[in-house]
């Protein structure tokens, strides 16, 4: 019982990671039917950016989210503005190969950089995990969830309550209409790229402390966060959330109950099935 | 026999019956016309027929034998082309090439399939253009252009979804010309339409379908007059 | 008559190598360019002309390989047997993954054939029993041939190079019957408009089916053939998604749907690639990403592509 709950809470911890990754990308995806492959390197850029912070400037890596989260959040921006924005008109296959040279190029340039040597972040405070009730919670994990958790009731409220961020749900919902209401629709594209990208950077800074970092993580997160996204539903911030903390879950028990060794094969088999049967996800806005 | 007879169609998109127990036939050699207000359901039953639906119940039967459930390039060789509301050509190949590649049903030689799709241009007019690519084209163009496509595939039934959208009105007259062309040569037409000064014109029997169901079936002059008709398009208030 | 001197010109470069040079590294890295022009090539006949962009032909390079060295190492079957059939095994394992992943279309179907590379991958990981899992197969010693007086020298780079050479030409060949078959046209009008390609007739499934086929199985050979040149396979080395992207690169870069296209995309990249391997150890796909990023940008029909219309001033 009690290797089900610890499995459960790992799986919970974990998920609501993977479901950060996923709401960069699930954004994107929504406002500018964009899928950028190269969004798994964004967050990649953001662990290294904790690493290198708390190596050079002994920044603690959750703290450093400020220095970062802006940065990337301009960096995002300027990356539309220049580079994806006169390929979009090109179509979704061309974008998509744009933006798998782009990953390339991103990850290849932080490899040759930083070497492929695997890095960790070593913080004083991560040697003893929290024991609630008995199961075993790492702090770095534990911080990272509530962070993630405050971070993501931000974005609810910013998309919710404030005239930009229903501006960016407009758009994601019928682009013309949007145009014709007087919504710059280049402008929310850009903030929304920028958006997506400061949330991958956060997702990044907040997985640091709990991974091994190397240059072509963003491959594997890649993959893990288009299972994440299609099973919640492109283009659903709510399906984000409850398709990574569902893909937690699956891998967590899946390694427990199953094999560990097939954990990852799960999450495939699921995303294929997703995508045969229910292509909408549980929540999605739907093929474009 | 009847050459293309529709019985009982239905198809249900969740909880919605999009097309309901719907039945008509087609004679050969007759020019037929669908029409019904906005959302009635008339590209469904085309879609249905050609296969790129599948029923959800009701039969289509082309000379007697059934086309349920055969995918789109078989109803082809069945029989029955068709053209889309919304023009598709293939947009970087040459309109030679569209038009071949609908030939090669028929012709597996190229250069005969070729010599067969440059006769089929000329005569929808577009004899002058063969080399530009399809994008290229006006909407008029384009429209012919899927004519011709569908021609060369043989066709014993044309369907032609919304020739005239989009269309002035002498492009509209130059259409309705094809269409009488079309069926002089032995192709019978079924066309969807809501410009209805040319379909009237050009139609020997008119069907209406309004919310899937058929709510008349006779000549144009007949239908147009029909109370139910005139309050499906119009409301129950004016009729 | 320029097509012809062009393919000629192409031709002689490629059986040239050998003759003029006893480098080794220069002839492995031709090895290398011949080997990414097959497979650069055999991606081209479903993603180029097709339209269909798989991210997961490093499926069917892998089971070519794996299937190549395990009927050497385990049943004693010569690799250059073995690799005909690395071919064939990837054609079997095509037909379920098209039954699954045709039912999408454009970058669904990318992701799903991504999706299904990735559980390949770690079945090959963890089947310890079938495949040795991480560890991988190695060849020791490959059996002697005799050709004429003497035996094959296997430790000569030479003989690889002819093989590796012929292959390569193979699938270019294949790629040219292709495109002047009627399969070919109905490809490009299926790339163009898949509906509008099923209403005038053509069957699109089957279209799409036997081109998978024909595209798995010259991936599979050249999947035998990098275990027969290597020596060692294992999951990391044929399966990753790095290989499936590449043999994207390659075909997009040169120019999709075009018989020289996979030669130049190789050419460029993998030399390039790998001169700065040599130099930096890491890092080298760095250019495959920028010229990516600059050809989608500047010149989408690729570097063979672009040039031709430069050539023949139309389209």
């Amino acid at each position: 019982m009690e290797t089900f709950v610890q499995s459960l809470v790992s799986g919970v911890l974990t998920g609501s990671l993977y479901a950060m990754i996923g709401l960069g990308l699930t954004v994107v995806f929504g406002v500018m039917r964009i899928i950028n492959l190269a969004h798994g390197d964004l967050v990649m850029l953001g662990m290294y950016g904790a690493f290198w912070s708390h190596v050079l400037w002994r920044v603690d890596p959750f703290l450093s989210l400020v220095i970062w989260v802006p940065l990337m959040f301009l960096g995002g921006m300027l990356l539309y503005r220049f580079l994806l924005r006169p390929i979009v008109p090109g179509g979704e296959l061309n974008t998509l190969l744009y933006t798998a040279g782009l990953s390339l190029l991103i990850a290849n340039l932080a490899l040759f950089s930083w070497t492929g040597d695997y890095r960790t972040i070593k913080l004083p405070y991560a040697i003893t995990p929290l024991r609630p009730f008995g199961i075993a919670v790492p702090i770095p994990l534990a911080l990272a969830f509530a962070l993630a958790a405050v971070i993501t009731l931000a974005l609810y409220l910013f998309l919710a309550r404030t005239d930009l961020g229903r501006a960016i749900r407009a758009t994601s919902q019928n682009a013309e209409a949007a145009a014709l209401m007087g919504i710059d629709v280049e402008r929310i594209a850009m903030i929304t790229f920028g958006l997506g990208s400061a949330l991958a950077g956060a997702a990044g800074i907040l997985l640091a402390p709990s991974l091994y970092l190397y240059p072509t993580v963003g491959e594997i997160l890649i993959a893990k966060c288009f299972v994440i996204v299609v099973l919640g539903g492109l283009g659903s911030v709510a399906g984000a959330i409850a398709g990574g903390i569902l893909l937690g879950l699956v891998e967590s028990l899946g390694a427990v109950y199953v094999s560990v060794a097939y954990k990852d094969t799960i999450g495939f088999v699921i995303f294929l099935l997703v995508l045969l049967f229910r292509p909408s996800g549980l929540f999605g806005v739907g093929k474009a | 026999m009847a050459l293309l007879t529709v019985s009982d169609l239905t198809r249900d998109f969740g909880g919605l019956r999009a097309v309901d127990r719907f039945s008509f036939t087609v004679e050969a050699g007759e020019i037929l016309g669908l029409i019904g207000p906005n959302g009635a359901g008339k590209t469904t039953v085309f879609n249905l027929i050609t296969g790129f639906l599948r029923p959800t119940s009701g039969e289509i039967l082309v000379e007697g034998r059934s086309i349920v459930g055969l995918r789109p390039h078989a109803v082809i060789r069945r029989g029955i082309a068709r053209t889309f509301q919304l023009v598709k050509p293939f947009p970087k190949l040459s309109v030679r090439e569209n038009v071949t590649l609908a030939a090669f049903t028929h012709e597996p030689a190229r250069r005969r399939a070729e010599a067969v799709a440059c006769q089929i241009l000329e005569r929808v007019g577009l004899g002058d253009r063969l080399d530009a690519p399809a994008a290229d084209l006006t909407l008029g163009a384009q429209k012919r252009l899927e004519v011709a496509r569908a021609l060369a595939t043989r066709p014993r039934v044309l369907l032609l979804d919304e020739p005239m959208g989009g269309l002035n009105p002498r492009e509209v007259d130059e259409a309705s010309a094809l269409v009488r062309q079309i069926r002089a040569e032995g192709v019978t037409v079924v066309l969807v339409e809501h410009v209805m000064k040319a379909i009237m014109r050009i139609s020997e029997r008119v069907v209406v379908i309004h919310h899937g169901e058929k709510i008349a079936d006779g000549a144009p002059e007949r239908v147009v007059q029909d109370p139910s008709v005139i309050a499906a398009y119009l409301g129950t208030r004016v009729a | 008559m320029t097509r012809v001197a062009i393919v000629a010109v192409v031709l002689i470069l490629m059986m040239a190598p050998p003759l003029v040079t006893t480098n080794q590294f220069l002839l492995h890295l031709a090895i290398t360019v011949l080997l990414w022009t097959l497979l650069g090539a055999s991606w081209n006949l479903l993603g180029g002309f097709a339209g269909q962009v798989s991210f997961g032909h490093a499926t069917f390079f892998g089971v070519g390989a794996y299937a190549t060295m395990i009927l050497y190492l385990r049943l004693g079957l010569a690799p250059w047997y073995g690799m005909a059939l690395g071919g064939a095994a990837a054609v079997l394992v095509s037909l379920p993954i098209g039954l699954i992943c045709f039912r999408l279309r454009g970058p669904y179907f990318s992701l799903s054939t991504l999706a299904v590379a990735e559980i390949v991958r770690l079945v090959a990981l963890n089947w310890e029993a079938l495949t040795n899992g991480p560890v991988g197969l190695l060849i020791t010693a490959l059996p002697p041939v005799a050709l004429g007086t003497r035996g094959i020298n296997w430790e000569s780079k030479v003989p690889f190079y002819c093989i590796i050479a012929v292959l390569a030409a193979l699938a270019m060949a294949a790629t040219w019957i292709l495109s002047r078959a009627r399969l070919g046209a109905y490809l490009l009008a299926i790339r163009e408009d898949e509906d509008a390609a099923e209403s005038v007739g053509i069957d699109t499934v089957r279209a799409k089916v036997l081109t998978l086929a024909l595209s798995a199985f010259f991936t599979g050979l050249g999947g035998g053939f990098y275990g027969f040149y290597f020596h060692y396979v294992d999951p990391d080395a044929v399966f990753p998604i790095a290989v499936s992207v590449e043999m994207v690169f390659i075909a997009v870069v040169g120019g999709l749907a075009t018989v020289i296209g996979p030669v130049i995309g190789a050419v460029f990249l993998t030399t390039i690639g790998e001169l700065f391997r040599e130099r930096f150890q890491v890092g080298h796909l760095i250019f495959y990403g920028l010229f990516m990023m600059l050809v989608i940008r500047y010149l989408p029909e690729g570097i063979w592509g672009g040039a031709r219309r430069a050539w023949t001033g139309r389209r």
